[in-house]
């Protein structure tokens, strides 16, 4: 039946569409995708823009220093089909965020990601 | 006065003053819920994530596309259509040839190489699409960022679009083909596409291709129907900026596009492209047989423009800071 056929397809299209992240600019190369880190920190800002959307974070290090984080997501067109929304961070919500790291992380004020796996927000698990 | 009506009227004028707060109260709560339902659907809206979804993946209820279900209108391509949920977006190179290596699966040794990326050329790729040997040279000329094993980081890539160039046919259709609108006129279909809010023009007024044309970024598109519910176009004259696909896959001057769209049902649409450019590949070949579902008539397509400035802004923020060329 047709409605069964598209579920199966429709499903193993978003595995497809997740595991392969667009991130045309840039693609995986930039990233240590073999590294997660786990950011828990305060929202300052989050951009839901073209050609990316971007969470700024300040976290904390192991010696109680303020560490910008830039954890950045795929377009607002690709990612709102996954629940993700302009409004689901606010300034000043706590989060963890499961991120890839970037390889060259030469801006001493900044590290920066992308999104990988978990994202909860004032202790929610954001499920989409 | 009598008990029970004093307490009424109590309750009545409590009611009453209490009720504009609690009307407003009630609009705050839904009105970002009715604006999101009203303003920038995306094809997995809300209510089709709703039970049986595993988390973190796009999800469309099987009742989703229910729609009206039984036969298509003749010869009517009208509505609005999503791509996405059908494997529009093709992220390695188009989907019927993506330049990836055989077993890339998540985890896998194929995945990792391709997300290293640098790859020299496509040797041992699945799928190998017949290049000549000017075909294979163009293709190395090519630096395509993304998601394919010869992407480089963005600031060695040269993928036009990257730098919001337009877009171009048929990558429109070759690398994120979302959510697409198309209207009829007597004497036109037209195209709307969502990714990067591009649009072309299909004439279906019975004119002749153009035999030595100005080479335009989307080309030249005839269409007309073969049947009741197959509409077959035709474009040429695609000049040689645009790219094939987001692999780097080359075109010259001489490419000849076809597209198939065929009406399954009501709520269905299959979209066939055959790619016939002698100059680079020694046959032709077919990039991707894709299935498109009908939106509701009232869903409003999220914008995506490919902004100069907004651009600039992520990659200083973020593109630049990370790619190893920076200092």
């Amino acid at each position: 039946m047709r409605t069964k056929i598209t579920t199966l397809s429709l499903v193993a299209v978003g595995l497809l569409v997740l595991s392969i992240p667009l991130f045309a600019h840039h693609g995986s190369a930039v990233f240590d995708t073999d590294k997660t880190v786990t950011v828990k920190g305060t929202v300052t800002e989050w951009v839901w823009a073209n050609p990316h959307c971007w969470l700024l974070v300040d976290a904390k290090d192991d010696d109680g220093n303020t560490v910008h984080w830039i954890v950045e997501n795929q377009a607002p067109a690709n990612i709102a089909n996954a629940g993700w929304s302009r409004s689901m961070f606010k300034p000043g919500d706590e989060v963890l965020v499961d991120v890839t790291p970037g390889k060259n992380l030469t801006t001493a004020a900044r590290t920066i990601g992308r999104f990988k796996g978990r994202v909860v927000i004032n202790g929610k698990v954001f499920k989409p | 006065m009598p008990k029970p009506i004093v307490l009424a009227l109590i309750a009545s004028l409590i009611l009453l003053t209490f009720s504009p707060i609690l009307r407003a109260q009630t609009a705050t709560m839904h009105a970002d819920e009715s604006a999101a339902e009203k303003w920038n659907n995306d094809p997995f809206d809300g209510h089709a994530r709703t039970g049986g979804c595993a988390p973190g993946l796009p999800c469309a209820d099987p009742s989703f596309y229910a729609g009206k279900k039984g036969p298509p209108p003749r010869r009517d391509l009208s509505g609005i259509w999503d791509a996405t949920a059908g494997g529009g977006v093709q992220a390695g190179g188009v989907a019927a040839h993506p330049a990836v290596y055989p077993g890339d699966t998540p985890g896998s040794e194929a995945e990792r190489k391709r997300f290293q990326g640098g790859q020299p050329d496509e040797k041992g790729v699945l799928n190998p699409l017949p290049y000549t040997s000017a075909g294979e040279a163009a293709l190395k000329a090519n630096k395509p960022t993304g998601q394919s094993i010869r992407a480089v980081p963005s600031v060695l890539g040269t993928d036009p679009v990257n730098r919001c160039d337009p877009v171009g046919f048929p990558y429109m259709v070759n690398f994120q083909f979302l959510v697409i609108e198309l209207a009829q006129t007597k004497d036109q279909v037209i195209y709307l596409s969502q990714f990067e809010h591009e649009w072309r023009i299909i004439w279906t007024d019975g004119r002749e291709l153009p035999k030595d044309p100005e080479p335009r970024w989307n080309g030249y598109s005839v269409g007309r129907w073969v049947d009741d519910y197959t509409f077959v176009v035709e474009t040429v004259g695609m000049n040689e900026k645009s790219w094939l696909d987001h692999a780097g896959r080359p075109h010259s001057k001489d490419l000849r596009v076809t597209e198939i769209f065929h009406l399954l049902d009501y709520d269905t649409m299959e979209h066939t492209e055959t790619i016939s450019d002698p100059k680079m590949y020694t046959q032709p070949w077919t990039a991707h047989k894709l299935i498109l579902h009908r939106q509701s008539p009232d869903f409003d397509i999220r914008e995506m423009f490919c902004s100069p400035s907004e651009t600039a802004a992520y990659n200083k923020l973020v593109g630049d800071p990370i790619n190893p060329e920076s200092k």
